[in-house]
């Protein structure tokens, strides 16, 4: 295969990195002396631009069989391409939502790292190859970084930034080993070869009587550490709140979106394939080795850990750094569901369609989620860019902007941003219609199915109870938007804030309505009405994702 | 050609979708809008069912030369593991007819609405939930899902209950909502374990699918050949639950109750909602699931059990109702009662006749319904919002356009021969009542019905529009007037439908009949029979005309207060009818009276027992956690182990991990990961 073939496989990635390489250009050479407003949005319109021509040549070239490139470094089928276009829209969308925070001056540099990250995603959703993978996370990882930090004129993006460097770069380190064992063990890269290599005879994939050389343990439990960070799950999990609290608002977006979408793809992808052969039974009571009691055991902590610790938030954005937390612990169990052999599978084709369900759930889960945390932070955005000044820069008078409080009456300041709200959270806790309810419905659903004797009725069961406990801190933020009286600053804070900044008199601009730059608002609409019409008709996507699923013939290569 | 014609049904299904969702939009954007938004309201409600109604025409013009044809658009809207939920919608003459029938009288009655509430401050309100109305009419008819269909007539019953209680601070108003929600719902409970039955012996809720539906042939066959309790057929059994709902939608006794007092709502509302459409959803529902109603092991077409009992139903009510509405004095009572008593003639036509007689006296019913309440409407409206006929009288002088579209209403109703559709379809009705082979008791009920309902409707146009205008006010000082313009013009062209109609229903060129059965009409000679039941009917109507200008026109009706000249003649007997046999009394010592029980016997319950038990564990509880605290305060001495009681304490708790020294955080991955290889290389040994 030549050059230029993989230039053509690679052609959306191709134009993102130039699309990333113009912004910056051009914003340093055109657009420095220009109004800081103008540059944003022209950072916007330029990652807008590039996404969608990307976006199109993936739409126009959905390929009917699998495209593959040697050694699977570059793995396309309809599938692929499905959850590359969901990753360019949500990037889109994160673009639209920083045109409403003034964290910086670095416009180019921002949105090219933006789209560099975008970047990082789509390599790591479109390869089966172990260094392609580690490569891509790495790009989007130190993309991810950067971003965090960008809020120089905050300590706490930088010192979210640092903590969350540290962090990634000791949990690349294992993943590196991880994989490392795993290539010493098999002696290849590429998913599928490892899959069978572990796994001598393919006619009888999961014999429980032969034990993984502990070795493989070692090697599995790294690699889980590192995706464990990726995604946030219990205990690998530390950095996120601090994280999210500390990175400018797109940033948490867009870790808490794309990312997320990215990752657990891969992981499904990485565990089911890779380690085909490792599998195990996370039953009640009838652990076996493998990597499902090991994904269980994160799914179950995460789901307990992020739903009881963000009870006690009073920070909105943390919250929502723990509701992701316990998402990734649900998302985990649609993991789960896709790596459990059925009873009904034959010896001959071990991925039964039961099994396409769980991907499905699983794509479904992520892809609803990823929609409806973009668009609470895209909010928390907003709500954040309407506060006075001394909520922006000076968080220790008035503490910090994105507490619960600043949300009080907002009901009134701004309707159609609280509906929206409202929508979001309401699918967050998997109220229906919306696609949150379905999103969990599937992944139970699926959970349930798969595997001997409902094996998973402990997790389940766990994470349905689980999901009630999430109900009460849901529903703390909108009774703050919808119940409690709009914020009285009372005389002391004034007083502060007059002997803190002494050039100009206090001005009361909370208790104002909020009046959003449209493309935030476009967004935020926009994601509300994905996720309403997400949930009205689900079939809209997991049909197209379950025809995607047998089509790509995923593991049958 | 035909095969054109067919590609036009299955084309026209396509767009379907559209009917119902463009009144949903209207409604939806009405939700939003300010009170003050008064001409935006009625013009964007009555645009979006304007459009409708062209895209129903449209439908309807697609099923002209289909002859019959059925087309589907069935999708799937959920998929859980293998079992997909479909949902659909279908087209074939019924839906047509109804679609049409619908939109029509619905448009006109938007249009009457406009100068109707012109005074009402909730103006927009108001027409936000009549286009939602209309949505969900239009959505139950169009369903081809007896879950989607449900759904819809739960909408349906919503938008009944908002409207019926619009004026909410009037108290009579909002009993009167409640009243009808809850009286349909002890329908609706049996439609709905109808559903669930159904569901649970086909595997489907698609009424057509290609044959796999659960109106096609193998489903009926596999349902004919099953016998369950009292060896009644499941067909059977279904069919009684889903006859169920029917019942408490349309009224049909015993289940009557709510509807004479859901006059309560604006007339509008009475005329579109509890004459024309609404009420008549159960009747359409009877003919939609016809195939099931008339499955029989004994294969005999119209006599099956379930039939039977529509048949009866329908007989008994329409002659109780007719009855009753003999001795009302509130013109809207009168015309609700009728309402019921009509209704109870096309359950009777159902059950004789087939689905073309019930719907062919649907359809000139909603006409001649709707003009008569949008006609007392107008009488209301003019004599300032009063009901009671007494208090009118001599209106024909004051509103000679009402009075005019009235009597076409009234001719209509009553069944005058020839140039009235009413004639025809009661015609036909009695016709198929007296072939009936089982009984002949129906057709006699029926017979007598007709009689009554000349009677009653004679009486309330002497009492209205004839004599002297009986009004509290001295006489020369009227303060009737007629309608404006907006109100009187959907009166005129209601009544042109309520003559014209009668041409497609007429035994000698059967147009209507033929096209809802799908063969061609033709012009036929009129049977001997037939033409006997005509001279019968035009004997009784004539018997019931002449006994009411007996009664009430020979001589004039002096004061408001003096006795009805029926209740001189025969006190009793206008007691107990006046009373409406105290059918509501009689619900009121024994279904309340045993509800109220069952819910202070619940509430006792709740209050001692499962209390109780409640506070012997709670007791318990606090006795553990005493002694725990004893132990915790004594034993243990911790003061950290205090603040763990609740979750709030255990959040806090978790937080402390979270101390933000990044340090620490690194270490508890290290030994995290430690951890897990020691649990996965010992603890796992399966």
């Amino acid at each position: 295969m030549s050059y230029l073939d993989v230039l053509i496989l690679a052609c959306p990635e191709t134009i993102v990195a130039l699309a990333a390489l113009v912004v910056l250009a051009l914003d340093l050479a055109v657009f420095r002396r220009r109004p800081w407003a103008t540059r944003m949005r022209f950072g916007a319109l330029a990652v807008t631009i590039g996404c969608l021509a990307a976006l199109s040549w993936l739409w126009g070239t959905i390929p009917v069989r699998p495209l593959l490139h040697s050694d699977d470094v570059l793995v396309l089928n309809s599938l692929t391409h499905l959850i590359k276009i969901v990753v360019l829209l949500l990037t889109i969308l994160t673009a639209w939502i920083s045109i409403e925070s003034q964290f910086t001056d670095h416009v180019g540099e921002y949105f090219a790292l933006l789209l560099f990250g975008t970047l990082g995603m789509m390599f790591l959703v479109s390869t089966e190859n172990l260094l392609m993978i580690f490569v891509a996370l790495e790009l989007l990882s130190l993309c991810l970084y950067t971003m965090t930090a960008f809020n120089k004129q905050n300590v706490r993006s930088a010192e979210a930034a640092l903590k969350y460097f540290l962090f990634g770069g000791m949990s690349a380190a294992f993943l590196l080993f991880g994989f490392s064992l795993v290539y010493g063990l098999t002696g290849e890269i590429t998913l599928g070869r490892i899959g069978r290599a572990l796994n001598p005879s393919t006619l009888q994939p999961f014999n429980p009587s032969t034990l993984p050389d502990p070795l493989l343990i070692v090697a599995l439990i790294m690699v889980m550490a590192g995706f464990g960070f990726k995604v946030a799950a219990v205990p690998f999990h530390l950095w996120a709140p601090d994280a999210y609290q500390g990175a400018p608002t797109p940033t948490a977006a867009f870790i808490a979106s794309g990312s997320k979408v990215a990752s657990f793809f891969i992981l499904a992808k990485l565990l089911v394939a890779g380690f085909a052969g490792a599998g195990g039974a996370a039953a009640w009571r009838g652990f076996t080795q493998g990597w499902m009691p090991l994904v269980a055991i994160l799914a179950a902590l995460s789901i307990a850990v992020g739903n009881v610790a963000a009870i006690a938030q009073s920070s909105v954005r943390r919250l929502l750094a723990y509701s992701a937390i316990a998402h990734a612990g649900y998302a985990l169990v649609g993991v789960l569901a896709f790596g459990s052999p059925t009873p009904s599978a034959s010896t001959l084709q071990p991925f039964n369609p039961s099994t396409h369900h769980g991907f499905t759930a699983l794509i479904y889960y992520v892809v609803t989620y990823a929609c409806t945390a973009l668009g609470a932070f895209g909010v928390v955005a907003i709500v954040e860019g309407s506060g006075s000044t001394v909520q922006r820069f000076n968080d220790s008078t008035v503490g910090p902007p994105d507490d619960l409080r600043a949300f009080a009456g907002l009901g009134k300041r701004a309707p159609l941003l609280s509906f929206c709200m409202l929508i979001f959270i309401l699918s967050l806790a998997g109220i229906p219609p919306l696609a949150g309810f379905f999103g969990k419905f599937y992944l139970f659903a699926a959970a349930l199915s798969s595997g001997k004797d409902l094996a998973l009725l402990w997790l389940v069961v766990f994470a349905i109870a689980m999901t009630a406990v999430s109900l009460y801190y849901y529903l703390q933020v909108l009774k703050q938007i919808y119940v409690a009286p709009p914020p009285r600053l009372d005389d002391s804070t004034t007083q502060r804030f007059n002997d803190s900044t002494t050039q100009q008199p206090f001005n009361p601009s909370t208790l104002q309505p909020i009046t959003p730059s449209w493309p935030a608002q476009a967004s935020v609409v926009i994601l509300a009405a994905a996720v309403v019409i997400l949930g009205l008709a689900p079939n809209l996507l997991v049909g197209r994702v379950l025809g995607m699923v047998d089509a790509s013939r995923l593991f049958l290569r | 050609m035909a095969a054109l014609k067919v590609g036009s049904v299955t084309s026209a299904v396509q767009s379907l979708w559209l009917i119902p969702v463009l009144p949903l939009l209207a409604a939806g954007l009405l939700a939003f809008a300010k009170q003050r938004h008064r001409v935006f309201a009625g013009t964007l409600a009555i645009v979006a069912l304007v459009a409708s109604f062209i895209v129903a025409c449209g439908a309807f013009a697609a099923t002209l030369g289909a002859h019959g044809e059925r087309a589907v658009f069935n999708f799937t809207w959920l998929q859980f593991g293998e079992t997909p939920l479909r949902l659909g919608w279908v087209l074939d003459p019924l839906t047509a007819v109804m679609v049409v029938m619908v939109t029509l009288v619905g448009t006109l009655i938007f249009i009457f609405s406009v100068g109707y509430m012109a005074e009402d401050e909730n103006f927009t309100r108001f027409f936000c939930f009549l286009s939602l109305f209309a949505a969900a009419m239009l959505g139950l008819v169009i369903a081809n899902n007896l879950l989607l269909l449900f759904v819809c007539w739960e909408l349906v019953g919503l938008a009944s209950y908002l409207l019926i209680g619009f004026w909410y601070h009037k108290p009579s108003a909002a009993a009167a909502a409640k009243k009808a929600f809850i009286v349909t719902r002890i329908g609706d409970i049996g439609f709905f374990i109808g559903i669930l039955w159904l569901y649970a012996e086909t595997g489907t809720l698609l009424l057509y699918d290609n044959g796999n539906g659960c109106l096609e042939g193998s489903a009926l066959a596999q349902l004919v050949a099953r016998t369950t309790i009292g060896g009644m057929v499941v067909s059977t059994a279904i069919a009684l639950l889903i006859f169920c709902g029917a019942m408490g939608k349309s009224g049909q006794v015993p289940l009557h109750v709510w509807l004479p007092d859901a006059m309560e709502g604006p007339t509008p509302v009475s005329a579109l909602i509890h004459a024309a459409t609404m009420v008549a959803a159960g009747v359409f529902l009877v003919a939609r699931v016809y195939p099931l109603m008339d499955a029989d092991p004994a294969n005999v077409a119209g006599h099956s059990p379930a039939l039977c009992v529509v048949t009866w139903i329908g007989a008994i009510t329409a002659i109780f109702a007719a009855l009753i509405a003999v001795a009302q004095n509130d013109i809207k009572r009168i015309l609700a009662y009728s309402t019921v008593s009509q209704l109870g003639y096309m359950m009777l036509g159902l059950g004789t006749g087939g689905v073309a007689v019930g719907i062919f006296h649907l359809i000139t019913h909603a006409f001649f319904k709707a003009l008569l309440f949008l006609g007392a409407g107008s009488v209301i409206h003019g004599c300032h919002h009063e009901q009671d006929i007494r208090r009118m009288g001599g209106l024909r002088r004051f509103m000679p356009l009402t009075f005019a579209t009235y009597a076409v209403g009234m001719m209509a109703l009553a069944g005058f021969p020839l140039f009235f559709s009413g004639f025809w379809s009661k015609d036909e009705i009695l016709h198929s009542a007296f072939a009936w082979a089982p009984s002949r008791w129906p057709f006699y009920l029926g017979a007598a019905g007709a009689v009554l309902t000349t009677f009653y409707m004679t009486r309330q146009m002497f009492y209205v529009f004839f004599g002297h205008n009986r009004a509290d006010e001295p006489a020369g000082h009227v303060h009737v007037h007629e309608s404006p313009a907006i109100m009187v013009v959907p009166l005129v062209i209601l009544a042109a439908g309520a003559v014209l109609l009668s041409i497609v229903g007429t035994p000698a060129w059967p147009w209507f009949h033929a096209y809802l059965t799908g063969h061609a009409a033709a012009v036929q000679p009129v049977a001997v029979d037939v033409i006997l039941i005509m001279l019968l009917s035009t004997a009784l109507v004539a018997l019931g005309l002449g006994l009411g200008w007996w009664l009430y026109g020979r001589r004039r009706i002096e004061r408001a207060d003096s006795p009805d000249p029926l209740e001189a003649l025969q006190a009793d007997t206008f007691t107990v009818l006046r009373q409406k046999f105290w059918i509501d009394e009689a619900y009121d010592k024994t279904v309340v009276r045993l509800n109220r029980a069952l819910c202070r016997a619940a509430d006792w319950l709740d209050v001692f027992v499962w209390g109780g038990l409640v506070a012997l564990v709670s007791y318990l509880a606090v006795g553990i956690a005493w002694v725990n605290r004893l132990i915790d305060e004594y034993v243990v001495n911790l003061g950290f182990d205090k603040g763990c009681g609740s979750v709030r304490w255990t959040a806090r708790l978790l937080s402390l991990w979270q101390n933000g020294q990044v340090q620490r955080y690194l270490r508890a991955l290290g030994v995290a990961l430690a951890i897990f290889v020691l649990i996965f290389i010992w603890g796992c040994r399966g």
